[in-house]
């Protein structure tokens, strides 16, 4: 079997950062902080973090920071979201900096978007999404600062999305999709409720995702995708189904997915590589204990020992 | 359309630069204007500098005499078509970002941002502070008119970037602004609803494009749920392998179970009319099974429809006993249907193996999901010479299957 090429994708992620001229690369700015924590994570999790200079990615981020909303927003000078406030604080934990935080103002910009009905909204503007259930929740934990939010309603809201294939939408009656379904187990396994879900049926749901050629898709009918490893591996294993799939096949899939020469994973074998796909390639093969790679939260995206060093310190 | 020509912000906010600088401030200039003048633009295209050559812009001399030599050479619009050549995308760009960047706290009339935000976002439709600047200006007053002209962009840029998140959120809170002040939602939802099934048409089993018309059914009446399940027949029929329209069936099916909840007086007569629907449902998809082979959407969907239909059934039976059984009626139905799709003619295609063992699966699911009914699946099966569920599993699956349908099994029976 092929191998993980670990010092390219090294490499591609440090490099990455450096080819900002194309028209590609700027349309992409707006997402900076989101793409810091695809490259960092990877990073950790191949044990090369000091390969960035933590002060600098630090100071960055804390430029990213609305201080009168205690949001993050996706690059300096873009309005805040609580898509980029959950990167924002994935990439301090990693760094061991949550110190730079006004801990409780940035938890009460995410707790002040809680709905009535439980739901978060993404940002001011209302939209609602159980991805930003989940982001809520993950960073309110993070932050042990979940008492800040009615947990009950949030906990009623994600499972109102449930549907009857077993699967999660993104809001009531939305179809499943496995990346709305990592985000509702993932936020009913950091609040403990994860009885709210029939195991056997999700995991038949998120099994029949493995296509013929290993790799996992997203719904059915669809072509597989190396992202997926994350979302269905990840939510397997928060309900302990992960036995129900073929991580032989899955490797083997992601591992084909790599430019060997250059660094970087792409979406399905021979396509171009990105930063994104790196990151859940090599998180994927995390989650298979692939050798060689730090083992990974399921729940918090993050490396095990980063999580275990916030919840165990406390 | 905007009120005044705010293109002119472009070229009064240029900063005193060099050349490049000036350049780009006149691309974004001609940008604006060519997107200020004709508001009806439907279609954008990025062309690579050839392509965009052999347009012959500008040589038949329908461009205005006023066009300069830049907008001949890097924009073309005609019949509400607009070409950009992608060669100046990253200046352009550049030069629209920084003008929307200095305009922002700027002591200017928003019609300068709106005018360099719909520049910036036609280029790049992912910069969600750019559409939250454009909902600050809307949200000071209600226009209507304004609103109507925001919808209408969102299209523009959905046109060619279909699965764009932050337009589709844009366009919902336009929509949320006008559901606030507008009692009447039944015309704007049916627009929206074509919107969606003419994007879905170019770009397949788009998750985000079926989100937003499964967000609008709270919106619709009975009368339009039922108007969309009937218009959707078709499209379904035509793209069996896009899943998502149908769970968007489904979401129709199960909001009419609700509306039935909703108006009691009425309860006895939907009740009916909502039963034969979904039996007819259960008609047309079969007829679609046979029809389109191994197709997963399709089985998907008759796990639904028959998880609902043999619940009721029960539900009935437990409360008027009849001679003959309409559970055991329609168990026997679908052994017969698996009997079928198990017994193809084998041959070369995937399509007929894929059938057989997503027949099966299927039986194996609501053999779970309805376990009441395992008795009876298990003597339809032998009625056909399967031995039982594991017998049906071995002769249909493909070996990789087998983990799955294996874990599967041994959750109820431990002898199996």
């Amino acid at each position: 079997m092929a191998e993980l090429a670990a010092d390219q994708h090294v490499r591609y992620i440090v490099t990455v950062e450096k080819k900002k001229d194309s028209f590609e690369s700027l349309v992409m700015e707006h997402i900076r902080l989101n793409g810091a924590y695809w490259g960092l994570t990877t990073l950790d999790l191949l044990h090369k973090l000091h390969a960035v200079g933590a002060a600098e990615v630090v100071d960055w981020i804390m430029s990213c920071y609305h201080p009168e909303s205690g949001g993050f927003g996706g690059n300096v000078g873009h309005d805040p979201h609580v898509l980029y406030t959950l990167s924002a604080v994935q990439v301090l934990c990693l760094f061991d900096r949550l110190d730079v935080l006004d801990i409780d103002k940035v938890a009460d910009y995410v707790a002040g978007l809680q709905n009535e009905d439980g739901s978060f909204s993404g940002d001011v503007w209302g939209e609602v999404d159980t991805r930003f259930s989940y982001i809520a929740l993950c960073t309110l934990s993070l932050l042990h600062r979940l008492h800040k939010i009615n947990m009950q309603k949030a906990v009623d809201f994600v499972v109102s999305c449930k549907n009857l294939d077993g699967g999660f939408g993104a809001m009531p009656g939305g179809e499943s999709h496995a990346g709305q379904i990592f985000c509702c187990v993932g936020a009913l396994a950091i609040t403990g409720s994860l009885h709210h879900i029939d195991r056997d049926l999700l995991g038949w749901w998120l099994c029949e995702r493995q296509c013929k050629d290993g790799g996992l898709n997203g719904r059915p009918e669809k072509l597989a995708d190396v992202c997926y490893s994350w979302w269905v591996l990840s939510s397997l294993i928060m309900i302990d189904r992960v036995h129900w799939i073929d991580k032989e096949k899955l490797t083997k899939f992601i591992l084909n997915c790599q430019d060997k020469e250059t660094g970087g994973i792409s979406d399905r074998p021979d396509n171009a590589v990105d930063i994104y796909h790196t990151y859940f390639g090599v998180a994927g093969l995390s989650l298979m204990e692939y050798p060689g790679v730090k083992p990974m939260d399921p729940a918090y995206a993050l490396p095990l020992d980063v999580v275990n060093r916030i919840f165990l310190r406390k | 359309m905007e009120q005044e020509d705010g293109s002119a912000a472009a070229a009064a906010e240029q900063p005193a630069g060099g050349a490049e600088e000036q350049l780009a401030g006149d691309l974004l200039h001609h940008f604006e204007r060519v997107l200020y003048s004709d508001p009806l633009i439907d279609e954008v295209g990025f062309l690579h500098p050839t392509q965009f050559n052999s347009l012959g812009c500008g040589q038949d001399g329908d461009s205005a005499p006023q066009d300069s030599e830049l907008q001949r050479r890097y924009f073309w619009c005609r019949d509400h078509k607009l070409a950009i050549s992608a060669e100046i995308l990253p200046e352009l760009y550049r030069a629209a970002r920084d003008a929307y960047y200095s305009s922002r706290n700027a002591p200017l009339p928003p019609t300068h941002l709106m005018s360099h935000t719909k520049a910036l976002l036609v280029l790049c439709p992912d910069l969600l502070t750019a559409w939250n600047s454009r909902k600050r200006v809307l949200s000071k007053e209600y226009d209507f008119t304004k609103l109507k002209d925001e919808l209408q962009l969102c299209a523009l840029i959905l046109s060619y970037s279909p699965k764009n998140e932050s337009t589709w959120s844009h366009r919902r809170w336009v929509l949320k602004q006008l559901a606030e002040h507008h009692q009447d939602m039944a015309e704007l939802v049916e627009k929206e609803s074509v919107l969606v099934k003419e994007l879905a048409e170019r770009s397949k089993m788009n998750y985000r494009a079926w989100r937003h018309r499964c967000w609008l059914i709270p919106y619709m009446t009975r009368k339009q749920v039922l108007d969309e399940l009937k218009k959707s027949t078709r499209w379904s029929e035509l793209h069996v392998a896009d899943n998502c329209c149908f769970h968007y069936r489904r979401s129709l099916l199960l909001a009419l179970l609700d509306s039935r909840l909703e108006n009691r007086e009425d309860s006895l007569c939907w009740e009916s009319e909502t039963y034969l629907l979904w039996k007819e449902e259960l008609r047309w998809n079969e007829m679609l099974i046979r029809r389109y082979q191994g197709r997963e959407s399709l089985w998907n969907h008759r796990r639904f429809l028959s998880l609902w239909w043999i619940q009721q059934l029960l539900a009935v039976e437990e409360t008027c006993s009849s001679m003959t059984s309409q559970v055991d009626l329609f168990i026997t139905q679908e052994i017969c249907l698996l009997s079928e799709c198990l017994n193809d003619p084998a041959d070369e295609f995937e399509e007929s193996h894929a059938q057989g063992e997503l027949s099966a699966l299927y039986i194996l699911w609501i053999s779970k999901q309805v376990p009441a009914v395992n008795g009876k699946l298990k003597e339809g099966l032998h009625s056909v010479s399967i031995r039982g569920l594991k017998d049906m599993l071995v002769r249909a699956c493909r070996p990789e299957k087998t983990r799955l349908w294996m874990n599967v099994l041994s959750l109820a029976d431990p002898s199996q």
